[in-house]
């Protein structure tokens, strides 16, 4: 008989999950709310702006949903877990490194436009980022990986701000994404060194679940459905 | 030209084909677009190829330029779609 669901998930797996199912679930309604508007436009910035979210849900898939479908249903693999968890690591880190990318891409295409090279930059950069990370798991390397890329991000952040002039609404807008740049890349560290940030992990989801529920709830009301 | 430039033509180009009472020859449109007729052209060819426009033959055998639904769609969300683009500065 399977044993009980409490005994295959302690609660702060749960939560966890829970966290990751809302995340998933606010980033592809993102994703499918813009769909009509995308498909009759075409514009790039929508393009950049959907596919950030659909790798917010796959990263938020591969980071605790994956072995929570594994377990509950009890799939018996022929690969051992722990190289699942690896590859599913693996997965998490990519995708997370290419919704940062995108979300700032959407923002910044018109700027960076000339370049025919971004999205092999930007893919072979989340590889690199996924590989470093699983590879060297130890605390230095992975917070130093992190802190680059967020100074990265918050520097490209900084000059959309600047350029901004006046505009109030994209102003606000950046705020939103500093601090789901900020509390993502906590997720990351969390993610890759446990027990680091699990004294903040409550507060850490709830303002992540927070700032993506304020993003569809804007997405929503800018659609009408 | 910026993208958001294009899809404010694209609007343009099929707002005067639904003035029309959604059926208009060729020459006029682009005479009503104001647009060089190398420019019509680049749009007018991307209008046909997303579907927004197609062409029919009318009773005296005369090419005519008319709204798809996806067409009318597009003129029906296109402020959402520029209110998205600004509020999200895409």
């Amino acid at each position: 008989m399977r044993p009980p669901i409490e005994f295959l998930f302690p609660p702060e797996l749960a939560s966890d999950m829970i966290y990751s199912f809302v995340i998933i679930v606010c980033s592809l309604m993102i994703y499918i709310a813009t769909k009509e508007i995308y498909e009759l436009s075409s514009y790039k910035g929508l393009k950049y702006f959907r596919q950030a979210f659909l790798f917010f849900a796959i990263a938020y898939f591969f980071r605790y949903f994956i072995m929570f479908v594994l377990t509950f249903f009890n799939l018996n693999l022929w690969i051992s877990p722990g190289v699942v968890f690896s590859l599913s690591m693996l997965v998490f880190l990519y995708s997370s490194s290419m919704a940062v990318f995108s979300l700032i891409y959407s923002v910044m295409w018109k700027k960076w436009n000339h370049s025919k090279f971004k999205n092999y930059i930007f893919n072979i950069l989340a590889i690199a980022i996924a590989v470093i990370g699983i590879t060297f798991r130890g605390i230095g390397v992975s917070l130093l990986l992190n802190v680059i890329f967020l100074a990265s991000v918050s520097f490209v952040l900084f000059i959309a701000y600047r350029d901004l002039k006046g505009k109030k609404t994209g102003k606000n807008l950046l705020g939103i994404y500093s601090l789901l740049f900020i509390f993502f890349f906590l997720n990351v560290i969390d993610v890759l060194i446990p027990k680091f940030l699990q004294p903040f992990n409550l507060i850490i989801s709830l303002i992540s679940i927070l700032l993506f529920m304020t993003i569809l709830y804007r997405v929503l009301k800018k659609i009408g459905n | 030209m910026s993208k958001r430039g294009k899809l404010e033509i694209m609007k343009d180009i099929l707002k005067v084909v639904q003035e029309s009472r959604n059926s208009i020859k060729p020459t006029p449109l682009l005479r009503k677009s104001g647009l060089s007729s190398t420019s019509f052209k680049e749009y007018y060819l991307a209008l046909l190829d997303k579907g927004f426009v197609k062409e029919v033959l009318d009773n005296n055998e005369d090419k005519m330029v008319i709204l798809t639904e996806k067409g009318f769609r597009f003129l029906e969300k296109y402020k959402t779609m520029i209110s998205f683009i600004e509020e999200f500065d895409l």
